[in-house]
């Protein structure tokens, strides 16, 4: 299937040292002794789902969790191994692999990057031990820039902070801090995320309850503004409206989603698209397994998205990202007014939200499609 | 039926005093009904009014007792219907004065006694409930004697609950209620004291025959509305509907009209044969059922103008007392201005439209009747956007009342702030006894629409009732307040008030909305303002962040179901200019003196 737009592959890995309290991903705690059952059941997944993407090229692969890092650093060699078997797996496809600050050091991070592990995402958060404190991150501000200086000794250089900004209690001059202190390390990429609460989370569930406050918008808007600001006198490229990166860091991976392009699934809970269908595998870890290791493709649901859904995601993803969207998409005036008010500019036919309007998407995404 | 032998009377009491609990124990003493086919309160007959323990129509109960024909006329208990009570009270000759036995005396039974003694009628004075432990059956005897000017010892105690003293009350209406007059050999006259309409059988109206006879068939004239029809079927209610070959001079009764609306047949009017048999002169006393109280009704979202309209057009059939025209607001769409004889009966009307026709209905605040005197002209307005702007005329009136609030003593002073807060002129104050005082006041009917029986209620602890009738119009400073959102009025939050109390009522406004508008793009003022005036102000500041801050490969179908989400309630808010607005918005600022409707 020669021509065939190139695809990522996700690979989700649902384990934890511990739950933080704002994680609605789909991962566990205190499993860990299903984890060399799990790289099985990913190996034989990857064989199961591979006849289909014959012929297709994958350029990027991205293991997320979870903690990908809890698993040994050889069953993650082999992984990839297996990945590069079954897939055609370009040669200078990007490898991105999730990483906690406290499970990792100098030398398994150079393991990692033998392995072929080229890219490293760490869940810095924040620098402020008192917002570490707030999100319930185990790990200290000095753990971060210990990993980040074992990660440079061990060889990367393309290394990616996780930060999050607006939790309880946090103050402007935090955040200010705590990016000063993420530049500081020159990292290649920075992804900044407003906290958002999730419901069914126990901090969601705390501000239900009005044990403890919810984020206040304004204040976030504060501090992206001071994102945008301070990322980008230090040479990052705002290419998402949370992700920055030096030139050429961009994350490709991550790209893909927005660009609609298609994704393998493999692992719990992990979703997967091509040609205006999604799926997802089934979120229980043990599920998981047993439907593998039945030999069968652990498919939990799927959609076929109709043409207006496909247009509602088209627009509201290509929105987030720099490339915008092309003014054909939207009936004739709807544009008008956010382009008058600054939210939204017009480049070279295409509709590209500001700074400002990346703030305010989901109005933009509702007023240009209604 | 000799006429000598009959005795036409109503029972005169306040809410709860126990008027149809003794109504049914009449009914069970004359074996009209047996005791386990009563229903509870056997005449009040609508749902509504039955849960609400008031009495919204007018009935005629035939009872006999002792050779006599006893016919029970049902009265309104509520200040709304005062013209149909005496309509009621025109169609006997006796009225029962029932008080409760530790209660007392209350604002509306003091009303219906002076509108039934004005009307000639003999006065039955009782005590009811002298079972209960609370009663003071010689305190309030003493109240009541003082009042009609007789010895205590005259007073009839009875409890209606337990039977006792009611059979001797059955005595002494039959002793001391005159029987009717009439001259069965005159032209017929009948007058209409209720009206109602039924699915099956149309228009029933229930008529007391002053003269003459009315007979089955016979073609008849309504002498008001000019209408002319077959008396289907005359009859009394004995208390189940018993068709009857005459209703002649002095009797109580209902007829079957044929017609099929009951603007057709409205209470006050005369029936009289048609054709050159007929009476030249009708009845006294009939009068237009005038609206006193107006809102604008508005289908809830998505709801249909055209469904409220074919509602109102058949609740119309059944209620004549109520008036609409079409109304169009920018903020609520399309809609009506209906009248109303006042607050209960706007409530009713909501009620049934929303109970019986299944409508989600958007009631904008009540206003009443002002006058604004040009020059040459007088214009009147009832809808707060038709109020010509200041400066284009002389002077505004308003509509006043005659209020009576009776009080325990303790209240007294609490109740008069109240009124004076409300712009009330005292007349007078006396005292019914030691305890319990009685207050006439002149107040503005527009102040009472203002949530002014519940602030009576609260500052009484429930103790005071409120009486009131029209008194005619005065001069006042009336003002429109406007609310404007960035800068667009909207009508539907437009209202007449005391230029004193526009700021308080702006400022409470704006205050409301700030907390209901959802924030927009922009900052959006809302303004309360006197013509080009503003007197309140308050800003929704732009909304700065709205977004998903995380979207990836596991994210997108619940992000795209959440803006799906969004953009359904998005669709559903009204647009006042640019601002969006919640429909829920209206509805909770309209909200404001919701309580003035209780009652």
């Amino acid at each position: 299937m020669t021509g065939a737009e190139p695809a990522g592959v996700y690979v989700h890995v649902p384990f934890c040292l511990t739950r933080c309290g704002y994680c609605d991903f789909n991962a566990y705690a205190g499993l860990d002794h299903l984890a060399s059952r799990y790289v099985a059941a990913l190996l034989r997944e990857a064989e199961l789902a591979a006849p289909t993407w014959e012929g297709v090229e994958v350029v990027s692969v991205f293991l997320g969790g979870g903690t990908p890092t809890t698993l040994e650093v050889a069953d993650l060699k082999a992984l990839l191994a297996r990945l590069r078997q079954e897939f055609s797996v370009a040669p200078d496809a990007e490898v991105t692999i999730e990483a906690n600050p406290d499970t990792v050091d100098e030398a398994k991070l150079a393991r990692l990057l033998e392995a072929g592990y080229r890219r490293l995402s760490m869940g810095a958060q924040s620098f402020d031990r008192s917002v570490l404190a707030a999100l319930e991150r185990i790990h200290q501000p000095e753990s971060v820039r210990k990993a980040f200086d074992a990660a440079r000794r061990a060889g990367f250089d393309n290394v990616n902070l996780d930060l999050i900004y607006g939790a309880a209690g946090e103050a402007v001059e935090s955040w200010e801090r705590t990016l000063g202190e993420a530049i500081a390390l020159a990292p290649a990429h920075v992804s900044a995320y407003a906290l958002t609460i999730e419901p069914a989370t126990p901090l969601g569930r705390q501000v239900a309850r009005g044990a403890v406050p919810a984020p206040d918008p304004d204040l976030q808007a504060e501090m992206f503004e001071m994102a945008c600001g301070m990322l980008g006198e230090a040479g990052y490229g705002h290419y998402e409206v949370s992700n920055w990166a030096k030139p050429g860091y961009e994350c490709r991976h991550n790209l893909g989603y927005w660009e609609r392009r298609p994704y393998v699934a493999l692992g719990a809970g992990a979703h997967g698209y091509r040609d205006g269908r999604r799926w997802w595998n089934v979120r229980p870890p043990e599920e998981y397994l047993a439907s593998v290791e039945r030999g069968e493709l652990p498919v939990g649901g799927f959609e076929e998205l109709e043409p207006a859904d496909a247009y509602l995601e088209e627009v509201f993803l290509r929105l987030r990202i720099l490339q915008g969207i092309p003014s054909s998409w939207v009936d004739d005036g709807r544009e008008e007014p956010y382009v008058e008010s600054g939210l939204l500019v017009r480049d070279d036919g295409q509709l590209v939200p500001t700074e400002r309007g990346m703030l305010l998407l989901n109005e933009l995404v509702l007023g240009l499609t209604a | 039926m000799d006429v000598d032998r009959i005795r036409n009377f109503c029972i005169v009491a306040h809410i709860d005093h126990g008027k149809s609990t003794l109504a049914e124990r009449l009914l069970e003493l004359t074996h009209a009904v047996e005791g386990r086919d009563m229903r509870a309160q056997y005449l009040d007959r609508m749902d509504l009014e039955r849960e609400r323990g008031i009495t919204i129509k007018a009935q005629a109960v035939r009872l006999t007792h002792d050779g006599y024909e006893l016919n029970l006329i049902d009265t309104p208990g509520h200040v709304d219907f005062t013209y149909e009570v005496s309509r009621s009270l025109a169609a006997c000759e006796g009225a029962v004065l029932l008080v409760d036995a530790a209660q007392g005396l209350e604002a509306q039974t003091l009303a219906n006694f002076h509108l039934a003694r004005d009307a000639g009628l003999a006065i039955v004075p009782a005590l009811n409930k002298i079972d209960l432990p609370a009663a003071e059956p010689d305190v309030r005897a003493k109240e009541l004697a003082d009042l009609l000017d007789v010895d205590a010892d005259d007073i009839l105690r009875v409890s209606a609950k337990t039977g006792e003293g009611v059979e001797e009350l059955l005595r002494a209406v039959i002793a001391q209620v005159p029987a009717p007059g009439g001259d069965l050999d005159a032209p017929l006259r009948a007058l209409v004291f209720d009206s109602m309409f039924d699915a099956y059988r149309g228009v029933i109206t229930y008529v007391r025959v002053t003269d003459g006879r009315l007979v089955p068939r016979a073609r008849i004239r309504f002498m008001a509305t000019g209408v002319e029809s077959e008396a289907e079927e005359p009859g009394v209610m004995a208390p189940e509907a018993l068709p009857v070959d005459a209703l002649g001079a002095g009797e109580v009764g209902y007829l079957v009209t044929g017609l099929k609306d009951v603007h057709e047949a409205k209470v006050g009017d005369t029936i009289t044969t048609a054709g050159k048999g007929g009476a030249t002169e009708p009845l006294p006393g009939y009068r237009e059922p005038k609206p006193m109280v107006w809102s604008g009704l508005f289908p809830n979202e998505g709801g249909d103008y055209s469904e409220l309209r074919d509602a109102l057009d058949r609740l119309k059939l059944s209620d004549s007392a109520l008036s609409y025209e079409p109304e169009t607001s920018q903020a609520l769409g399309f809609g009506f201005r209906v009248g109303f004889l006042g607050l209960l009966h706007m409530d009713i009307v909501k009620e049934r439209l929303e109970r019986e026709f299944d409508l989600e209905l958007i009631a904008t605040a009540p206003n009443v009747e002002f006058h604004v005197i040009r020059a040459d002209e007088t214009v009147v307005v009832h809808n707060p956007a038709e109020m010509p702007v200041a400066g284009t005329y002389d002077r505004i009136e308003e509509p006043v009342v005659d209020a009576t609030i009776i009080t325990p003593k303790e209240h007294l002073g609490a109740v008069l702030d109240l009124c004076q807060s409300r712009r009330g002129e005292l007349i007078d104050t006396n005292f019914l006894t030691p305890e319990r005082a009685e207050v006439h006041y002149v107040l503005p009917l527009a102040e009472i629409v203002f949530d002014f029986f519940d602030q009576l209620k609260s500052k009484t602890r429930g103790y005071a009732s409120l009486d009131y009738e029209p008194w005619g119009y005065q001069e006042a400073n009336m003002v429109r307040v406007d609310v404007l959102l960035h800068g667009e009025p909207v009508d539907a939050f437009s209202t007449i008030v005391h230029r004193d109390k526009a700021y308080a009522y702006g400022k409470q406004m704006v205050e409301r909305l700030r907390e209901l508008i959802p924030r927009q793009l922009f900052d959006v003022a809302i303004q309360a303002a006197i013509g080009s005036k503003v007197i309140a102000r308050e800003t929704v500041k732009a909304k700065r962040k709205d977004v998903l801050a995380k979207c990836y490969g596991g994210d997108i179908t619940r992000k795209r179901k959440l803006l799906e989400t969004q953009k359904k309630g998005k669709a559903r808010m009204r647009k006042v200019g640019r601002v969006d607005v919640p429909q829920d918005a209206f509805i909770a600022a309209l909200r404001v003196d919701e309580g003035a409707k209780k009652k």
